[in-house]
């Protein structure tokens, strides 16, 4: 092994597999490194930061639930629709009923609940596959949003506007910051240290090799440099402005799915279901659960989505959605997932998100118009993915594959040379 | 050991803090710039070469790109320097969402939208107003905001009217006496303009339906059951498809009205195959299909609202502002966007037909060729 | 016939796969116009011996020469054999389920010009094919609507509509009921009449002795011998000898079984097949475990023995129709594999890769994910137990991986099986199924396994073993039953076992009936 090889795989990691983080992150800040020049600044000034996180949270949160019904071995087509039917579903019962806004978000999840319930039957308990399920939920829930609004647009009182477009309010002395959001930073920030000590803890405990501590302060500092970059910036944007509402929404909702997916069984029950759904079931996983429950949290998570887009637009209208399956869809597999399922992390997913964002973001600022953007957009996904196959197929190294498999749970390699009749491959984390 | 971790750590912190301390946007101006109402925004002016934001809808008819086509020249040679953006054909809200957002980044003094949802933009606009931008509403008048300073469109209702005008005026010259049978259309119901034509149009074609002189075939004469969604051509010509089914298999249709000329085309083209005669139908915009119709006889109206006038109209604006003068505003009560009565510019539209077809494109480079 | 010219001649064929010998210097000498048999264990070498034959491992891949019709042939895929007038019909039948039988036919083959099929022509050709093999059905009949045996014939006119000089048949009569099996037999005598000459690979040893005119036996990947079966007087005794004649000591551990109470009991268990409702599986079937005792279940394939077992473990194949299971002199009822699990059963899959790995795993998710909860807290995996438990298994079993990290597709057979039966044990099961737990894998590989099953009955378990290899449950076992058809036709003491009373109960009902 290479001295190289060796520095990165302390620095990243103590399996080789780990080290592969280093070309996931790579690229994004590559991205925003690029932008940054190109725009003379204005990537990483405040006021774009902010905006982009309230512009692409509600696609992110979509991201998370798209991701483990795409791990479960599902698709779901219908968020678009579901996002836009809960959002004309919770815009009139406040226009009409005058029913308070808190009270209309527990509304719009509930109806989320339903929702889910009725495609997550289908697919799990009668078996039709989810992409029909949703395909006809998707028609079903758009022409639900039509037949509610009358195809109008409908406004939501400034309450309910929180959700989507408020922010951090100012409190306290005038630091010539947002106290709270530098607050927030602090907590993030310790969060890092607390994780790193406690992951050499475990790494103690399993009695494994524990990396030499400046290796850890290295690990510390870089996201530390972030946090604290990205906590000034987010604070220090115009008074009244702060860290988006929708952004710690999504920030609490990546904590929790993150935590869940990687540490707990039910979590694991969706990659082993998703994997390999004989083996799954053989193993004493309740398949038809599994499966209902992760059409139902995608529902759930596509009408919390439509609600802060919602919010962030003042108004449900009747094009409200469209199109936003294929943008969770793209974050998904951009962040590593495979079509085949059983591969693939929420923080990948968000990475994948925030590469496309600042791609989508970084054009316009450069004053490129959409239907370009769109082009760009279109053949990134088509390159990324196609370059990572093709290199798969030559045996060599797999960008994608590197650049996700830190985020992945599971790392799947071609079997090495002569080790047995076995001669299956490791998915292909996309086309496989 | 733990002490080389906090050090390095602490270290890093430090450096940055030094770095990005002076980065802060919270700088003494930005009061005056968040708090201030328009007009004093406008008396202090700006840099004669700076930022212009245009947000267009999607490039759904030929008007918007003629108009992208018109600001970004415009602009240029008013010395300004410009950002015209269309939203894209899918995402349409999101994406002019994220433009405006865009361009108040790129610190563009002046933003003017054609909003793609008039009621969807109240965050943008608002952050705009915030950073110290002047926000104005082109064509389409932008809801549910303070923030909105100025509105510059052809006068719609006006527009509507001179549509039922044409429509009663053609089945006359086609068959003296009533009483007709015609079919109405409208726009999108999600663009405030939709209504204010309808409106005006059925200011004067409402008495003749009272009287019984116009019938309405179908019975459909409700905004909502005669909009077409999204402003598409395939909408409307669906509709007139089955309209065409059900009502007219054995009567004769004398007329459509129709809010603009693609919609109009598309009636026309399902008149056609269903081996109908064509009525008289309406239009509005001066699209060159539509030109070319009429002259040939097959269209009966468009309306020319000539946007070369709204854009130069926007432009000057924009060199007011620049200026430090107030812009000039013609209706200051008609425009209230549901929070605020916005000052508005309103231009005159003009009626086109076969008859005067020739005179009124005259001036245009691109339709007087097609009338010949 | 046996003065008739050689029409195939394989010579030393040698096929290595990493790490293992499949073929080794295999010799075959097919005459034209006979009936050859070929038969041996599974995994005898059978099928990749006819897969070198028909260019599935292309020239190149092994060592050894192939004659055929007199001149040295380099197949380079499975269209160049075709060409010369190969054909292999497998177990499995290539053919689209939702297509007519001509379009089936003529797949990849289509009369016509420039891509436009001449249906004509097709049908008429179809009907002249379909009669040669005695199929009587409407050429536009969809395949999905004929029976198996039907479906058997569709494939073998689809072979000669590409002028077929050498017919081979892997395991034929397998899927086949008894008169389809005898009009299947009849049929090759009727081809061998017309010149046609045909391999045919059968587990079914009557049917050979009926059929073949000679019989090359493989075992271990190695030729055994060529006989003549009506010049040598060879009959299914004589076959069954070549088969399994070789030494059983030395290659399992010494054990001295420690067998105490019956503690698991099944009664007249009964399921039907999953689709074709009117097939019983497991027919009334009985039987018991002792505690530390090795049970085997010997069967040809097909036998019923999987089906049995995983409709045991939790229902998990089939529909149940009747029967009882008693656990310590309790009535149990596994309605689910979590109740199978909770109740101290563990199954251990016949197919490793497709049904009992998550192939995307690493070793340590693969071996807790069947009792995530005893490493859990409240639902929280506990990543240093998880890791600890993994680590103890990965060190016990001697699994070669340098960490639990590693993913399982990097693993060999043998260290896959390890994970997956470290996987089971972790459940702490009383009763465990193992289902060929030592396909695949190397000599070395299976004598750990064999040791590991040993310790497991030593800890006072009860041992399920099912195995197409004999020698492996004679030496393995404490006590075998035979399956035949779904049903148990008998219970043998391991001081009575041998090969050839095994493969005569394992071939038939009525020699076996005992009980």
């Amino acid at each position: 092994m290479s001295r190289v090889k060796e520095l990165q795989k302390s620095l990243f990691g103590g399996t080789t597999s780990n080290a592969r983080q280093f070309g996931m992150i790579f690229t994004l800040v590559a991205i925003v490194l690029l932008f940054q020049i190109l725009t003379n600044g204005l990537t990483l000034n405040s006021g774009n930061l902010i905006s982009l996180v309230s512009q692409y949270s509600y696609i992110l949160i979509l991201a998370i639930g798209m991701l483990m019904v795409i791990v479960a071995g599902h698709i779901d087509l219908s968020v678009g629709s579901i996002a836009a039917f809960v959002g004309i579903v919770v815009a009139k019962v406040m226009q009409d009923y005058s029913v308070p806004w808190f009270l209309a978000i527990l509304i719009g999840l509930a109806v989320g609940v339903v929702i889910g319930a009725w495609q997550g039957f289908w697919v799990a308990y009668v078996g039709v596959p989810a992409f029909i399920v949703t395909l006809a939920g998707m028609l079903l829930f758009r022409g639900g949003n039509q037949f509610i609004g009358n195809a109008d647009t409908i406004p939501v009182p400034e309450g309910f506007r929180t959700i989507g477009a408020g922010f951090l309010p100012e409190i306290g002395p005038n630091t010539g910051y947002n106290n709270l959001t530098l607050l927030l930073g602090l907590l993030v920030g310790v969060a890092v240290v607390v994780r790193e000590w406690r992951a050499r803890r475990v790494r103690q405990q399993m009695s494994a090799d524990v990396a030499p501590m400046w290796i850890s302060a290295i690990r510390v500092a870089f996201p530390l440099v972030v946090v604290v970059f990205a906590t000034l910036q987010f604070a220090g944007g115009r008074v009244g402005t702060s860290f988006p509402i929708s952004g710690i929404i999504l920030g609490v909702l990546v904590v929790i799915y993150s935590f869940f997916t990687r540490n707990t069984a039910g979590g694991r029950h969706i990659y082993a279901v998703g994997g390999n759904s004989r083996a799954a079931e053989l193993s004493g996983v309740k398949l038809k659960r599994v499966n209902f429950l992760v059409m139902m949290n995608m529902a759930v998570l596509a009408a919390l989505a439509g609600m802060i887009f919602v919010a962030r637009s003042a108004a449900s209208g009747p094009q409200d959605g469209i199109g936003w399956e294929l943008d969770a869809i793209a974050a998904v597999f951009i962040g590593g997932a495979a079509v085949s399922g059983g591969l693939g992390t929420i923080s990948g997913s968000i990475v994948g998100g925030l590469v496309m964002a600042v791609l989508n973001n970084g054009l316009q600022l450069m004053g490129v118009g959409s239907d370009r953007v769109q082009i760009i957009k279109g053949l990134v996904l088509l390159l990324a993915v196609a370059l990572d196959v093709y290199n798969k197929k030559q045996g060599r190294f797999s960008i994608i594959e590197s650049l996700t498999r830190p985020f992945r749970r599971e790392a799947p390699a071609d079997p090495a040379p002569g080790t047995g009749t076995d001669q299956e491959r490791g998915k292909s984390p996309v086309a496989g | 050991m733990r002490n080389t971790l906090v050090r390095s750590v602490a270290a890093g912190a430090i450096a940055l803090l030094a770095l990005t301390a002076c980065s802060s946007e919270r700088s003494a101006d930005t009061s005056t710039g968040t708090n201030a109402g328009g007009s004093t925004e406008a008396a202090k002016g700006f840099a004669a070469d700076a930022l212009i934001g245009v947000a267009l809808p999607a490039k759904t008819s030929q008007n918007w790109v003629l108009a992208g086509d018109l600001f970004t020249n415009g602009l240029k040679e008013a010395g300004f320097q410009s950002d015209v953006q269309y939203a894209g054909s899918s995402t349409t809200v999101a994406d002019q969402q994220a433009q405006i957002s865009a361009m108040v980044t790129k610190g563009a003094k002046v933003i003017i939208i054609g909003a793609t949802d008039a009621a969807q933009l109240s965050t943008q606009v608002e952050a705009a107003k915030a950073a110290g931008a002047t926000v104005i509403a082109y064509d389409r008048l932008i809801k549910n905001t303070q923030a909105l300073d100025y509105y510059v469109a052809y006068d719609n209702f006006k527009v509507g009217e001179l549509q039922g005008k044409a429509l009663l005026d053609g089945m006359k010259a086609k068959k003296p006496t009533g009483p007709y049978t015609v079919e109405l259309f409208s726009g999108s119901s999600d663009d405030n303009n939709s209504a204010v034509f309808f409106d005006g149009a059925m200011s004067v074609l409402k008495p003749q339906i009272d009287s019984g002189d116009v019938v309405v075939g179908s019975g459909q004469t409700e905004i909502k059951q005669t909009s077409t969604d999204g402003w598409k051509a395939e909408n409307a010509q669906r509709r007139m498809d089955s309209l065409l089914t059900s009502t007219y298999s054995s009567k004769t249709l004398d007329g459509v009205l129709s809010p603009n000329d693609t919609l109009a085309r598309a009636i026309i083209t399902s008149v056609k195959g269903a081996g109908k005669d064509i009525p008289v139908v309406t239009g509005q915009d001066s699209e060159p299909e539509s030109v070319k119709s009429i002259v040939a006889g097959e269209q009966y109206s468009t309306i020319n609202k000539d946007t070369r006038n709204l854009v130069k109209q926007s432009i000057q604006m924009v060199k007011d502002l620049q200026a430090g003068k107030a812009p000039e505003v013609n209706d200051t009560k008609s425009y209230n966007n549901g929070v605020k009565v916005v000052p508005s510019y309103l231009l005159e539209p003009l009626i086109v037909t076969k008859e005067n077809v020739v005179e009124a494109y005259a001036n245009d480079p691109d339709l007087a060729p097609l009338t010949k | 016939m046996s003065d008739a010219p050689v029409l195939l001649e394989m010579r030393s064929i040698t096929k290595e796969f990493p790490g293992v010998k499949a073929l080794s210097d295999v010799n075959l000498v097919v005459r034209a116009g006979e009936i050859h048999a070929i038969a041996g264990e599974n995994g005898a070498g059978k099928s990749t011996l006819m897969k070198v034959l028909s260019g599935v491992y292309p020239y190149g891949t092994y060592s050894g020469e192939i004659l055929y019709q007199g001149t040295e042939s380099r197949f380079a895929d499975i269209r160049a054999s075709e060409r010369s007038g190969i054909v292999i019909i497998h177990q499995e039948l290539a053919l689209v389920p939702g297509m007519s039988i001509t379009e089936n036919i003529f797949l990849g083959n289509e009369p016509g010009r420039g891509g436009v099929i001449d249906w004509k022509v097709a049908n008429r050709q179809a009907l002249e094919l379909m009669a040669r093999v005695g199929l009587e059905e409407d050429p536009d009949t969809l395949i999905k609507d004929i029976g198996v045996g039907k479906q058997q014939l569709v494939e073998i006119a689809k072979a000669f509509a590409k002028d077929v000089k050498l017919l081979i048949l892997d395991e034929p009569t397998a899927a086949l009921n008894e008169a389809d099996s005898q009009h299947l037999l009849d049929l090759l005598r009727h081809f061998k009449q017309r010149g046609v000459t045909s391999i045919i690979i059968s587990h079914k040893l009557n049917e050979i002795a009926q059929v073949a005119d000679s019989i090359t036996i493989l075992r271990d990947g190695r030729t055994i011998e060529t006989l003549d079966i009506k010049a040598d007087g060879v009959d299914e005794d004589r076959i069954v000898r070549g088969m399994v004649g070789r030494e059983l000591h030395s290659r399992f551990p010494d054990h001295t079984p420690k067998i105490g109470e019956v503690f698991f009991e099944v009664r007249n268990w009964t399921v039907r097949h999953p689709i074709s409702a009117d097939r019983l599986v497991a027919k009334n079937s009985s039987f018991t475990v002792r505690r530390g005792e090795i049970v085997g279940f010997a069967g040809l394939m097909g036998a019923g023995r999987t089906e049995l077992a995983m409709s045991i473990f939790g229902r998990s194949y089939g529909t149940y129709v009747s029967g009882q299971i008693f656990k310590d002199g309790q009535e149990i009822v596994l309605r689910s594999v979590s109740d199978a699990i909770a109740h101290g059963l563990a199954y251990v899959s016949e197919d490793r890769k497709s049904i009992g790995l998550n192939l995307l795993d690493d070793i340590k998710t693969s071996m807790v994910s069947a009792k995530l909860s005893k490493v859990s807290t409240r639902g929280v995996v506990d990543s240093v137990r998880e890791y600890q438990a993994a680590e103890g298994y990965r060190t016990s079993l001697r699994v070669k991986a340098p960490t639990v990290d590693e993913g399982v597709t990097k693993l060999s057979g043998g260290n896959q099986q390890k994970v997956v039966l470290a996987k089971w044990m972790f459940t702490d099961p009383d009763l465990l199924i193992l289902d060929e737990p030592t396909r695949g894998i190397d000599v070395g590989a299976k004598y750990e396994i064999y040791g590991i099953i040993q310790r497991l009955a030593d800890q006072g378990k009860g041992v399920i073993v099912i195995s197409s290899e004999l020698p492996e449950l004679i030496g393995l076992c404490d006590r075998i039953y035979t399956v035949f058809e779904g049903t148990i036709t008998g219970d043998i003491d391991r001081r009575d076992a041998d090969p050839e009373l095994l493969m005569k109960q394992m071939t038939s009902v009525k020699k076996a009936q005992r009980s």
